[in-house]
This record gives structure tokens, sequence and C-alpha cells, in this order.
């Protein structure tokens, strides 16, 4: 018997009904369970394939998200300022983050913006590191999806290098960096 | 060395940020690291002194933020955020676009998200008035201009009409009405009760 399978492909649809599958715990879970699954993933990719593989992979994982998350629950005909006041929204709904816009140059297509209380390292202890990557990949593929364009995203405060708070600046894919 | 480390200390809380410590002259290991620590506390107050004197002062997108890994600073940064955040939204609502809120500012969030409600509500309600004022505006221009009466039954004519035809003339009532949507109801004034009925008065 041929027990092979087709590889598995991402769908929004396979994430499955939460009403069904959690009629009594619900659709929400604790930031720890986020957590040990992100580092341990993590930790067995750099452990395979070095940190640079592992965390590019991580970021594509993230790009993919970002795409998939704009698609199936924001609003691409808003205009931008709405678009990003739904995100902000959407966000807390959820407990993904605080989103918060504080630069927006759409003649540039460059953008800064940070995100409070986050998933990946809001209270980590300051180790001079950058662990964002997975929300680098997840910010550009809500703006790709967004605008059809496609941008870099990096991360230049992390909770992980003692800022408290994650700040990431989006540019158009090829652009010289920004402030 | 330690003499130096308590002067230099002295000086920190004095509000200042003192010159580093000299390393050549530490007797042992144990001072030189302690040296080494002062000295990178000195850097890092540098740094937020550097960084929070121009934002107190209002400077909020022209400073240079602290460097990565200056723990000290952390807390200034996010001040910093959230007020490059809310420089972001404000001139959004200056726009016009009431769709911004403030999450999690405590009285802030409150007082801004309360500000823009208002706004939202006060614009819209102006947007109403405005539209009311209007057209009662179109209505009285419809009625400006010299209207041909006729001199002894006061029925109007229709512009652009043959003042030969008297089809062409219309009672005053139903001209109003129609130009205003004014409705009319019918009395007599004292005169014409006397006038038309002097038998029964």
């Amino acid at each position: 018997m041929n027990t092979s399978q087709p590889p598995r492909t991402f769908s929004w649809e396979n994430l499955g009904d939460l009403q069904l599958g959690r009629p009594n715990l619900g659709p929400m879970a604790p930031v720890l369970a986020y957590r040990l699954m992100q580092f341990t993933l993590w930790d067995v990719l750099i452990g395979e394939f070095g940190p640079d593989k592992a965390n590019d992979l991580f970021r594509r994982a993230g790009n993919l998200a970002g795409k998939e998350f704009c698609r199936n629950l924001l609003d691409k005909s808003l205009p931008f300022s709405a678009f990003v006041a739904q995100l902000q929204k959407v966000l807390k709904q959820q407990l993904i983050g605080l989103m918060r816009m504080e630069r927006v140059n759409l003649e540039t297509m460059q953008f800064t913006l940070t995100v409070a209380e986050d998933l990946d390292c809001s209270g980590l202890p300051c180790t001079d590191e950058i662990v964002c990557q997975y929300d680098e990949g997840f910010i550009a593929g809500i703006l790709e999806e967004y605008t059809g364009k496609v941008f870099d995203v990096t991360e230049t405060d992390c909770w992980a290098s003692g800022a408290r708070v994650c700040r990431f600046s989006a540019k158009l894919s090829g652009d010289a960096p920004h402030d | 060395m330690i003499k130096e480390a308590r002067d230099k200390l002295g000086v920190l809380l004095q509000g200042k940020v003192p010159d580093a410590i000299g390393t050549e002259h530490c007797a042992s290991e144990d001072e030189r690291q302690l040296a080494n620590l002062l000295n990178e506390l000195f850097a890092c107050m540098q740094e937020v002194h550097e960084f929070i004197v121009p934002l107190s002062q209002g400077n909020i997108s022209g400073i240079a933020l602290p460097p990565p890994r200056n723990f000290l600073s952390s807390p200034f940064k996010e001040l910093h955020s959230r007020l490059m955040h809310l420089t972001w939204q404000t001139s959004r609502v200056a726009e016009g676009d009431y769709s911004q809120q403030i999450d999690f500012m405590g009285d802030f969030s409150e007082a801004f998200n309360k500000m823009i409600a208002s706004l939202d509500r006060n614009e819209r309600e102006l947007k109403i008035k405005i539209a009311e004022l209007e057209t009662a505006l179109s209505r009285i221009s419809q009625l400006e201009g010299i209207l041909p009466i006729c001199s002894k039954c006061k029925r109007i004519r229709r512009e652009g009409t043959d003042p030969g035809q008297q089809n062409s003339w219309e009672a005053i009532e139903s001209y109003i009405t129609a130009k205003t949507q004014t409705m009319f109801s019918h009395g007599l004034c004292p005169e014409c009760v006397k006038a038309l009925y002097s038998d029964f008065t």
C-alpha cells in the first residue's frame, strides 16, 4: 500500500474550526505555549541549519502568515491610514500585540512602527539580540499583500536588545535603509 | 582607583556625567573590572542624558536613539515610541481621519479617544446642518427676482409663459407651494369677512 502523502501546504481553512474543536477552552492560548513552540523550533532549526538559515526560515514563515492574515482578517480596500487603524485594532483583538505607527512616507513607501507586548520577545532578558525575525516577515507579508509590492522589514530595537519595545523599519525591497 | 570611583559616582549623583575612570593604575584585576563596569555605566548615562534632554524639550523626531543594549534608556525609548505614535495619529486626525485610536496609555488614551469621537460627531452634525442650510438657501433663491402678478386676482404668471394665455397664470398659493413646499390654510381676514358677509355680522 502506498502511504506517501502529498506535501502539506498552508491554507487558512486548515487552521480548523476552533468553536467546534475547543468548546470549553476557547480560541486563545497562553503566550507560554506560543513561545515554547517558537523557541524550541528555533533551537532545532539552528541545530539543523545554522542561525542564518534558521532566521531566514522564520522570516519566510512570518511572511506567509502576514499575507494570509491580511487576506483573511483585513479589509485591503481601505485607504492607508484607515488600513493602519484597522490593523492596529485587529492585532489587539487577536492579542498579538499593540502596534503603533510612528512614521509614514507614502511617497517612498517607508514606514517605522513599533509592536509592544508582542508574542515573541516582550519581557525577555537583555541579551543584545534581535529575535523577532518571524515578526519582520509577518509585517512584510501584511504590507506586501496590501500594496502588491515587496518589502524589507528590519527590527531596529527589540526587548531582547534592551529597548522595552520592538521597533521595525519597513522599506521597499532594494531601497536604501532609512532612519 | 577606589577614591577616583567614589568621586566620579559623586559627580554622577550630582546630575553630571563624569569622565571615564582610568584603568592603567588599577591595583588588581577586580579593580580593573570594576572600573570597566563603572565606565560602562557612565557611558549608558551619557547616552540617556543626550537622548532625554532634547526629548523633554519636545524634539521628538529629530533625535538619535540610544544604541541597543542600553537598558537604562529603555523606558525613555518606550516613551519616545509612544510620542512618535501620538504625533503620527494626531497628524492623521488633523486631516480628518477619525478612525484612529490610542491603546493602553492610561488617562491620555481615554481623553484622546473621546476627543476623536467628539470631533467625528461634531463634524457629522455640522455636515447635516450645512446640508439643511444649503437646501433652505436654494429655496430662498427660487423666490428671488420680480414676480409678474395679476393686479386684480393676484395670480402669478409662470416664468417664460405667454401672458395672453389664461393657463399661464397660477394661483399664488399653488405657486409658492410648488417653489417652497410651504402649505396654506385658508381663512378670512376681518375686512374680507365684512365685505363678503356683512349681513351676518
